[in-house]
């Protein structure tokens, strides 16, 4: 089974992100592989570990993104394939998913496997617009996958009301939830090998893309400024035993939201 | 012109408020509005939407499309939206939407704007808001393109307004051809007649401090006393104590209640990625530096064992 898996370097949420005009401070941020890439990246090692064959990761971004790419080859991908670019900034996820599909339109794949939404952008489009680019079936928000073969893949996804099963004739795109897989970790050894991994970087002007296609600031949407939300701000403590607190948080409730009134 | 097309949720025949919600903040712009209807059994919920707002509801009613499928459900809202003429698309951010959005999207050769929690609409013209970064910001967005604007909003974006049913003018639409590459197999569909989360106007939830699956259900009733829906962070879902559709958070569900009480959650960045939208929080917590006190209107430092019960005692006194 041949996987391809699109990782997205991202920063760090769990750390502080500073606003300022209108725009993310780039001093400070730590860059990661967004966390549901890196659930894709695990599922798909699951996947080729039972049924064989490789994992290609790829990224689109400037020389930063090898970190990650080389990040995913120590966790077990086979090999990478970067897709450079002099600055991705403020693409949209319709460019993202155009420069993915003219990279994959002649590669031989039974799986694109990614996360169900990039933890910076928490869009959730790029996989499906792909998807559609390519003229594949799609499943997203995967919590499960059975009966394995390069042929077809049966898929539980996490739906409105319920996991819904459905078989896939392959090749596919599939989107995973992140409670399928914990991510490992890298080891020593992975970190070794991963050196000396294939890493290919190809110009992103090489492609043959329509030029509007790499237009910074988005192409077919744009972010117009950054904000940070109203802060919730922390109201009253109430200490002391739960007899007696409870039942003053409960009058409270009833005179300040009119619980029950 | 514009024209805005409403695509309804539903579920057991009748209208989602996440979708009347779309249907009434709609219907307030003074732009002409229609709804698209998908499923099995779908007549009464055409009529709702008519009743809510939607001059022509496009309908699309056949047992194949009992389980939502990618393919089908795409091919039938392009054709709603070329019958209509509709310049926007308007989709609610449940699984269905999440799914569905982008992918009618690309098939109109057009980008798209996701999980939207606040909207200007002037005509065409949108700037809409949505949280990223885990929450942690707002992005204000805009369409730079000219083609039909779709979107999804989350639920609880808009007031719901109730208004009767009328007789829907309905244009059927014709099924498009099924993608034989992806065959259903089945839902399992996890224990029902519960408060869904996405809609409840109260969320009790509990956290990794319940203990075990034990702890979770002694704190049951207390939802159900409420009439609340019952969630739970993650951890407890990945413990395997309740069945993940009860996760609130940023993989699980988004909810903004009017009231949210977490019972044992430590209040991590994805978990308020879910529920800090919520009007009042009310969270117990043992641990006095929990981050869940930060965004907590009102924070009881203690034991939830001791604090439910107590609870559970005033609400009968209130409801009295
Ligand atoms: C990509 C990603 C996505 C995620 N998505 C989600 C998500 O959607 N939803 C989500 O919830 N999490 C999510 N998480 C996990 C999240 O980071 C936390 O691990 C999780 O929310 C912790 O759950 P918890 O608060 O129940 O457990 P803990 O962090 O272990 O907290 C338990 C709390 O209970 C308190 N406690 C213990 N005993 C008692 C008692 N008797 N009475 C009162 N209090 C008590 C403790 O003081 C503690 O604060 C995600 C993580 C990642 C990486
Ligand atoms: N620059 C990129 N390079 C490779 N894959 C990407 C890139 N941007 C987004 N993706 C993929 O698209 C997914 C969803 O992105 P988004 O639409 O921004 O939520 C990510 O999880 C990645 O798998």
């Amino acid at each position: 089974m041949q996987i391809i898996v699109p990782i997205k370097q991202v920063p760090d949420v769990a750390l502080n992100i500073k606003v300022k005009d209108g725009e993310i401070v780039q001093e400070g941020i730590s860059w990661v592989i967004s966390s549901w890439d890196e659930t894709a990246l695990e599922a798909a090692l699951q996947l080729t570990e039972e049924a064989g064959g490789e994992v290609t990761v790829l990224s689109i971004g400037t020389a930063k993104v090898q970190e990650a790419l080389r990040k995913a080859l120590a966790l077990g991908a086979h090999q990478a394939l970067h897709i450079q670019c002099d600055s991705s900034a403020g693409w949209d996820s319709y460019q993202v998913a155009k420069v993915l599909a003219k990279t994959l339109a002649d590669q031989d794949y039974n799986l694109i496997i990614t996360g169900k939404q990039a933890q910076d952008s928490d869009a959730g489009l790029t996989p499906t617009m792909l998807a559609e680019f390519l003229g594949l079936p799609q499943v997203t928000n995967i919590t499960a996958f059975k009966d394995v073969s390069d042929a077809s893949i049966t898929l539980h996804r996490k739906g409105d009301d319920g996991i819904e099963i459905s078989k896939m004739t392959l090749p596919g795109v599939v989107t995973v939830n992140d409670s399928l897989a914990e991510p490992r970790l890298a080891s020593m050894r992975g970190i070794m090998m991963a050196k000396k991994k294939p890493m290919e970087t190809v110009d992103i002007h090489s492609l043959g893309l329509a030029p509007e296609v790499l237009q910074s600031g988005g192409l077919m949407t744009e972010v117009v400024q950054y904000e940070k939300p109203d802060e919730r701000k922390e109201g009253r403590r109430f200490e002391g035993d739960e007899t007696e607190t409870v039942p003053e948080v409960m009058q409270n409730l009833k005179k300040n939201i009119g619980l029950f009134a | 012109m514009s024209k805005i097309l409403v695509v309804a949720d539903h579920k057991s025949g009748s209208l989602k408020d996440s979708t009347k919600e779309l249907l009434g903040f709609a219907s307030g712009l003074g732009t002409e509005v229609n709804a698209v209807v998908i499923g099995s059994g779908v007549s009464a919920a055409a009529d709702e939407a008519a009743g809510q707002g939607a001059a022509t509801v496009y309908v699309a009613d056949d047992a194949s499309l009992e389980v939502y499928t990618t393919a089908l459900y795409t091919g039938l809202v392009v054709d709603a939206v070329q019958q209509s003429g509709a310049t926007q698309v308007w989709l609610t951010s449940t699984e269905i939407g999440r799914d569905l959005t982008p992918r009618v999207a690309a098939r109109l050769d057009v980008g798209a704007l996701s999980d939207v929690t606040k909207l200007e609409v002037n005509g065409d013209d949108i700037t809409a808001y949505r949280p990223c970064m885990a929450t942690k910001l707002i992005q204000q967005v805009r369409f730079k393109h000219d083609g039909v604007r779709v979107l999804s909003i989350r639920a609880g974006s808009f007031e719901v307004i109730e208004n009767a049913p009328t007789s829907a003018n309905v244009v059927s639409l014709f099924l498009p051809e099924a993608d034989s590459r992806l065959e259903a197999l089945g839902v399992e569909v996890e224990e029902s007649n519960e408060i869904s989360l996405n809609e409840a106007p109260i969320v009790v939830s509990v956290g990794r401090g319940a203990g075990g699956p034990d702890g979770c259900e002694s704190v049951r009733p207390l939802a159900q006393q409420m009439g609340a829906a019952f969630g739970a962070s993650r951890a407890v879902c990945d413990a395997g104590w309740l069945p993940h559709k009860h996760q609130v958070g940023q993989t699980g569900t988004q909810v903004k209640p009017n009231l949210y009480i977490a019972l044992g959650i430590s209040g991590a960045i994805q978990h308020l990625a879910g529920m800090s939208g919520s009007k009042t929080i009310v969270a117990v917590n043992k641990d006095p530096d929990a981050p869940i006190f930060k965004v907590a209107d009102y924070g009881i430092v203690g034991d939830l064992f001791k604090a439910v019960p107590v609870m559970q005692e005033e609400v009968n006194k209130l409801k009295t």
